[in-house]
């Protein structure tokens, strides 16, 4: 923390300021700045999807998705962040997420796990449909 | 044999005549194995500095009172050994994010407005007369709040938020937290009441689960926890038609 000072009303107090590098401190900090900003690539990745149909809706000829080295390297990174984005967000689903069966409260571990199996369901739904359509 | 000693840098700061806070050292006996770090403070005003100025109480992790910095970690100074730290030194400064008063002790008064905010009391729509019996719980429904009752006010989540630190607007983890012991208890009838502070711009909204809250949170309540909840609870009474709406 860096400081600087200040006045109350009554008493003259010291107000310390946070520092730009707070979230450096801690690797909790540290940590959850990483989940924030796996935000960032994820969007700019779908701002490029978003641009790929509308060139896919003005036609065949229109459509050249990018095959370049630079671009594969970016889909991996932008994969990575969305796995560790996902996962970090699930974990979170037992914190976040409450309801009781039978008048029990179901366990956040139960709920966690259940997470992780959906998202494994939707993940191979979604590469059979990609496959299937792709041939 | 030589005596055990360990190194206290605590923070100092009076504001009649410091413009900024500084560190001063100190190296005291550490005689006993089962000295906490309020123990080792107790030590200096006694016997070396009385000028040093830090709150205390019940020493039992109850009052809520002697919560400090240490090594860079938001703790109550009577559960922090110094076993833990030595050989190396201690270094105690003031909660983070609060103005500080004089030494070790930080202005709260921010922290209980916020607290009075929440209406942390059982609201009822029409009292019951004392003779009309007590209002019966189960344990299943004590069970609900238990957690976020087990808050002592010690401000440690205040601390560690950096959402708060930020931006000393936001209502805060323990003040969140206290509010969903009310609205979870089934005596209370004030959820509207608290509902409007609770989700202004000011409230829940604004924390984005950093998490850090509830990791130093001595006592176990994971006040981020008790945020999340209640922004799932406030949507789900704001979506669903005719929804615990009460």
């Amino acid at each position: 923390m860096s400081s600087e000072a200040g006045a109350s009303t009554a008493t003259r107090t010291y107000r310390p300021k946070m520092a730009a590098g707070w979230w450096t401190k801690k690797r909790h900090y540290f940590l959850y700045m990483v989940r924030e900003f796996t935000a960032l690539p994820l969007a700019l990745w779908l701002l490029w999807l978003l641009y790929e149909i509308y060139r896919a809706g003005r036609g065949p000829a229109h459509f050249y998705p990018p095959s370049s080295t630079a671009f594969v390297i970016f889909s991996v990174i932008c994969l990575a962040f969305a796995l560790y984005h996902s996962f970090t967000f699930l974990s979170l689903a037992g914190v976040i997420l409450h309801f009781k069966v039978l008048d029990k409260p179901v366990p956040s571990r139960l709920i966690v796990m259940s997470q992780f199996g959906l998202w494994l369901v939707a993940s191979i739904v979604i590469g059979a449909v990609l496959i299937g359509f792709g041939r | 044999m030589a005596e055990k000693r360990i190194t206290v840098r605590a923070t100092r700061y009076d504001p009649t005549k410091d413009s900024a806070p500084r560190l001063q050292s100190y190296d005291i006996p550490f005689s006993d194995e089962s000295m906490v770090v309020l123990d080792a403070l107790n030590y200096i005003k006694a016997h070396v500095d009385g000028s040093l100025s830090y709150r205390w109480s019940c020493r039992m992790g109850i009052c809520g009172s002697c919560g400090m910095t240490v090594n860079g970690t938001p703790k109550l100074t009577c559960a922090a050994f110094l076993r833990d730290y030595w050989p190396g030194a201690v270094t105690v400064t003031p909660l983070n994010n609060f103005p500080i008063v004089r030494d070790l002790v930080v202005d709260i008064e921010d922290f209980m407005q916020k607290l009075k905010s929440i209406k942390p009391w059982i609201i009822r729509k029409q009292e019951m007369p004392l003779g009309a019996g007590e209002h019966r719980q189960t344990t299943d429904q004590i069970d609900d709040f238990r957690q976020f009752s087990q808050c002592i006010n010690c401000m440690l989540c205040y601390a560690a938020c950096p959402v708060y630190g930020l931006d000393d607007k936001f209502l805060g983890p323990a003040a969140i937290a206290l509010s969903r012991r009310y609205n979870l208890d089934s005596r209370d009838q004030g959820i509207k009441e608290r509902l409007p502070v609770l989700a202004s711009s000011d409230g829940i909204w604004e924390c984005s689960f950093v998490g850090e809250c509830s990791v130093v949170c001595p006592k176990g309540v994971d006040p981020a926890k008790a945020i999340q909840q209640t922004k799932l609870d406030t949507t789900m009474r704001f979506v669903v038609p005719f929804g615990n709406r009460e």
